[in-house]
């Protein structure tokens, strides 16, 4: 039999063009397309990071300092101008604005990305209109949006601010992202757990409460920290809704129309330590909670 | 699938619509009456419906060079943000051996996206301008005689700031492609003697393409919807379509703003459609 | 008569998803209380399906499964006091080991200490204690599956289910961990109901063997039964250990029947009391391997033995340790299979292309109802 396979198919000889291009294994060392990449990814991190620590570098400068290299002097003077002088802006006041409205948006987005991803696990009516809105507002211009909020407001008779309409225009931006991660941590969630609980004899509140949160509890952290990091940082949406008082990066946009001093590298460079902390606070609860369970690799 | 369960679907689902129905479908309709408007001069509305404000859109030769000059933009980011985003996950997810390692890079390569966007782009300031870094470091090496003057408030400064900005949507649907790839395929191609180009071209491109195609829906859609970006980066030099609409808000010339807008959204819809047509968005997001 | 209350009677029992085809098509049995039963069958069979709704987990489309005499269908699994071991373990991957074997206690309320103090002594009983502390990613595979079993069992249920329990262990593990259920279910005298595709590994264990196909009962009986008294071609085929012959019936006498092999020379086979079967019929017959002797081509039968034979080549042979597995093609491409006890083969060994003579004697073979 094996000589009629062989007869009937004529495999053509490999060419010399082909097996000069064959990869073959070696001795252990790495490819020269390895090198070529890592270069490549060395400067792309480099060019990630380089340029904001440069302003971070240069806030340190003392009250001669410029715009610009080189540095002049080493100092908090500028971190110290930016809380003390009087300006037409309100750091601190922004400030404060953004972190509660960050939390509060924080809060929301989880609950409610936790309840949406939990309701696509099964199809529903209409739940492909559901999603496309949900696209739709991930990807819509964020200052179209705003001003259709202040148009709504305006229509209303209703005044906006950050701690009402702010929310929900920032909702709108968060919980798309927040929904899609728990799409993604969901779908390696095994319904075997469920499945296990119901047989032992909990009811679905307790499943959910014991098994389905505790299961989900990375995929939510990372939720809560897109929630966190995208309020705190959102301008577009909150452009037309925040009202009167501003959040800190309207307050940034503000200063960086006329930027006239190191003031604001002072105020980004605060800002970006506090972004930081939260990061280290939500990828080390994330960590520490996998390497517990001894997953090699993270589910989300 | 029972009815109870159709019920339960829409009552945990009903948060996000309370969300999405005020603040994305009200808004979109609102600004879509408005375009029909008139302006009383003041920032109100007059409800006397008029295509006034569309004729004006469509017969002045502002709106076609602010596409044009937008549309370049877009076209310029996509194609780096694409070039950069894609070598770098491939590097991540082919190269890197150890997994651990791989996320973590990848995770290094995140953060920056977690903090303040427009921090991130005035950063680029100290570094381009004339009296910036790279001027001073390739006049003190000899390599210029005078600072570059293209490097910040131009064309160029925008592009960089945008592609600094973007490439992450890149890296991260196309690193989620990619390392969904089952491995042993490459080997089985090996085996059979597939040259580099062969893999690259047979393998990993075709299993790319929706993660390439959702990066380019995220770049498309905000390098046509941004308005801070160009307006600082170009010192004013470039605008684009929705920087007019902010302009026009700041006037508060509210129905041709919200006309502006409207073509706009029918544009970037257009677009993301046709990106659409390529990958299917839905299984490839809930997967 | 009262019946145990672990016994389960499924009746007149159809489950469609589609409402197109039928998973399971009208099952009926009855599993005595404290047996341990398996449902052996291929992948899609249906037996999962079973398992399922006796748990509660799945609802029948039509029919009444019936646990210690009262109609379950509708309730929830909890309250049937049933208790079900998942194929993947599913253990709760954030709980330790106590944890997990304690959660069916603390859903229903126990204190932390009491249901703690319970957890300690099923660890005890499935020899973990030491691991009490370690989280499932920690333990390996059979470990976990005795936490798992732990777990369904502190609820003391009166029916164990279990769903492919052996399948993610290696083999060596996994003939280990048989006697370990075994005596699992006899030490907490309840009713086991075993879901399984492996016919060896069935055939150990059950007191009840329920051979399914296309989501019908097939045959269900004693292993031994099952094993060597099939009733059709489809179960001699799945437990293996048969071989099985399609013909003709050429003459038909007393006892006996002739049927008309591929090989030519006719074949003889008792009659199954009771069983008409006419001339010009089409049978099915069967021959355990291990009946089957070999010998030469020109070998000529003792004139007291009544054989029958089928003269045959040698295509393959397998060592399989005690016994040697030697193929033959008896015509028309039949699978015909030899197993020669090991001593006995290296005394007379036959190489792959001789020409033997299968032979056994005539009343090792049986007739099997004949299917369309």
């Amino acid at each position: 039999m094996n000589a009629a396979v062989r007869g009937a198919v004529a495999v053509p000889p490999v060419s010399k063009a082909v097996a000069a291009h064959a990869i073959a294994p070696r001795a252990g060392g790495r490819p020269w397309t390895f090198y070529v990449l890592s270069t490549v990814f060395v400067f792309y991190v480099l060019a990630l990071y380089g340029p904001m620590i440069c302003i971070y570098v240069l806030s340190f400068q003392d009250v001669r300092g410029g715009l610009v290299f080189p540095m002049r002097g080493l100092s908090l003077h500028w971190f110290v101008d930016l809380f003390t002088q009087v300006r037409t802006g309100d750091v601190k006041g922004s400030f404060e604005r953004s972190i509660k409205l960050a939390a509060i948006v924080t809060v929301a987005t989880v609950i409610m990305s936790f309840l949406a991803g939990w309701a696509f696990r099964r199809r529903f009516v209409g739940d492909g209109v559901v999603f496309y809105l949900m696209i739709g507002s991930l990807v819509a211009p964020g200052l179209v949006l705003s001003i259709g909020v202040g148009l709504v407001l305006h229509f209303i008779g209703v005044e906006g601010a950050w701690y009402t309409s702010a929310i929900g225009a920032q909702l709108s931006w968060t919980l798309p992202f927040g929904v899609l991660v728990m799409f993604a941590v969901m779908s390696r969630f095994d319904r075997a757990w469920e499945e296990a609980a119901y047989d032992l004899g909990a009811t679905r509140w307790q499943t959910i409460r014991l098994v389905v949160i505790p299961i989900l509890a990375p995929g939510l952290v990372a939720v809560a920290l897109f929630g966190f990091t995208l309020s705190y940082d959102e301008f577009a949406r909150t452009l037309q809704t925040a009202g009167s008082l501003n959040t800190l990066p309207l307050e940034i946009w503000t200063m960086t129309l006329n930027i006239t001093s190191p003031s604001l590298y002072a105020l980004g460079t605060v800002t970006t330590i506090i972004s930081f902390v939260i990061i280290a606070i939500c990828l080390g609860a994330i960590a520490s909670i996998q390497k517990r369970r001894a997953v090699r690799v993270p589910a989300i | 699938m029972g009815g109870r369960g159709q019920i339960l679907g829409w009552l945990y689902v009903s948060p996000l619509m309370l969300v999405l129905i005020p603040f994305f479908v009200a808004p979109i309709l609102v600004v879509l009456a408005a375009s029909f408007f008139q302006s009383d001069g003041f920032g109100g509305l007059i409800a006397d419906p008029t295509l006034q404000n569309y004729a004006d859109i469509f017969s002045s030769k502002l709106t076609l060079n602010l596409y044009t000059e937008t549309i370049e933009f877009t076209i310029l980011t996509w194609l780096f943000s694409l070039i950069i985003g894609f070598w770098v996950a491939y590097f991540l997810v082919f190269h890197i051996r150890n997994p651990l390692l791989a996320i973590g890079l990848f995770l290094l390569c995140t953060v920056p996206f977690w903090t303040s966007n427009i921090i991130r782009m005035i950063s680029w300031i100290p570094l381009l301008g004339k009296e910036g870094l790279i001027n001073t470091a390739l006049l003190r090496v000899g390599v210029i005689h005078e600072p570059l003057e293209f490097l910040l408030f131009s064309g160029f400064s925008v592009v960089v700031a945008y592609v600094h900005q973007l490439t992450i949507f890149m890296v991260v649907p196309i690193f989620n492609a990619m390392a969904r790839i089952d491995k042993r395929i490459v080997e089985a191609a090996l085996d059979a003697g597939a040259s580099r180009l062969d893999i690259m071209r047979m393998i990993i491109l075709p299993l790319s393409k929706n993660g390439i195609a959702l990066g380019s829906i995220f770049v498309v859609s905000i390098v046509m919807g941004d308005f801070f970006v160009i307006k600082v980066m170009s010192g004013g030099g470039s605008a684009s379509v929705v920087g007019a609409l902010y302009e026009d808000v700041g006037v508060l010339q509210y129905p041709s703003a919200a006309a502006s807008a409207v073509v706009l959204t029918i544009v970037v819809t257009l677009l993301v459609a046709l990106i659409l047509r390529t990958v299917d968005i839905r299984k490839e997001l809930t997967r | 008569m009262a019946v145990g209350a672990g016994s389960i009677e499924l009746a007149g029992l159809v489950k469609s998803f589609d409402g197109f085809v039928n998973a399971v098509d009208g099952v009926n049995i009855t599993i005595p209380d404290k047996a341990y039963c398996c449902l052996l069958g291929p992948s899609g069979c249906g037996k999962t399906t079973i398992l399922r709704m006796i748990a509660g987990h799945d609802d029948p489309t039509a029919g009444e499964i019936l646990i210690g005499g009262e109609n379950v269908v509708g309730l929830a699994p909890v309250a049937r006091r049933t208790a079900m071991m998942f194929q993947s373990y599913a253990l709760f991957p954030h709980l330790n080991v106590r944890d997990n074997i304690a959660f069916s206690l603390r859903v229903r309320g126990m204190s932390k200490a009491a249901r703690h103090k319970a957890a300690d002594a099923m660890m005890e009983k499935v020899r973990l204690s030491e691991f009490a502390d370690r989280l499932p990613a920690q333990l390996s595979g059979g470990q976990q599956q005795r936490v798992a079993l732990a777990r369904a069992a502190i609820t003391e249920p009166r029916v164990l289910l279990l769903d492919e329990p052996l399948s993610a262990l290696d083999e060596f593990l996994r003939i280990q961990m048989r006697q370990e259920l075994r005596s699992m279910q006899r030490d907490l005298g309840i009713t086991f109901v075993h879901v399984t595709h492996t016919q060896l590994e069935a055939i150990a264990l059950a007191d009840l063997v329920v051979v399914m196909e296309k989501g019908k009962i097939r045959q269900a009986g004693a292993a031994r039964e099952v094993y060597a008294s099939p009733k059709d071609r489809y179960v001699a085929e799945f437990l293996g250990g048969q071989n099985v012959l399609t013909g003709q019936v050429r003459t038909v006498n007393g006892h006996h029947a002739v049927v008309a092999a591929p090989t030519g020379t006719g074949i003889t086979v008792p009659l199954t009391p009771g069983v008409r079967v006419d001339v010009g019929d089409p049978i099915t017959i069967a021959v355990r391997r291990d009946d089957v002797e070999i010998v030469g081509p020109g070998h000529a039968p003792d004139a007291g033995e009544k054989t029958a034979s089928v003269s045959s080549r040698v295509t393959a042979i397998e060592y399989q340790g005690y016994f040697v597995k030697v193929m033959l093609d008896a015509g028309n491409n039949a699978d015909f299979v030899v197993y020669v006890s090991e001593r006995k083969f290296f005394t007379n060994p036959v190489n792959v292309g001789d020409a033997v003579l299968a032979t056994w004697p005539v009343d090792h073979a049986r007739i099997l109802a004949h299917d369309h």
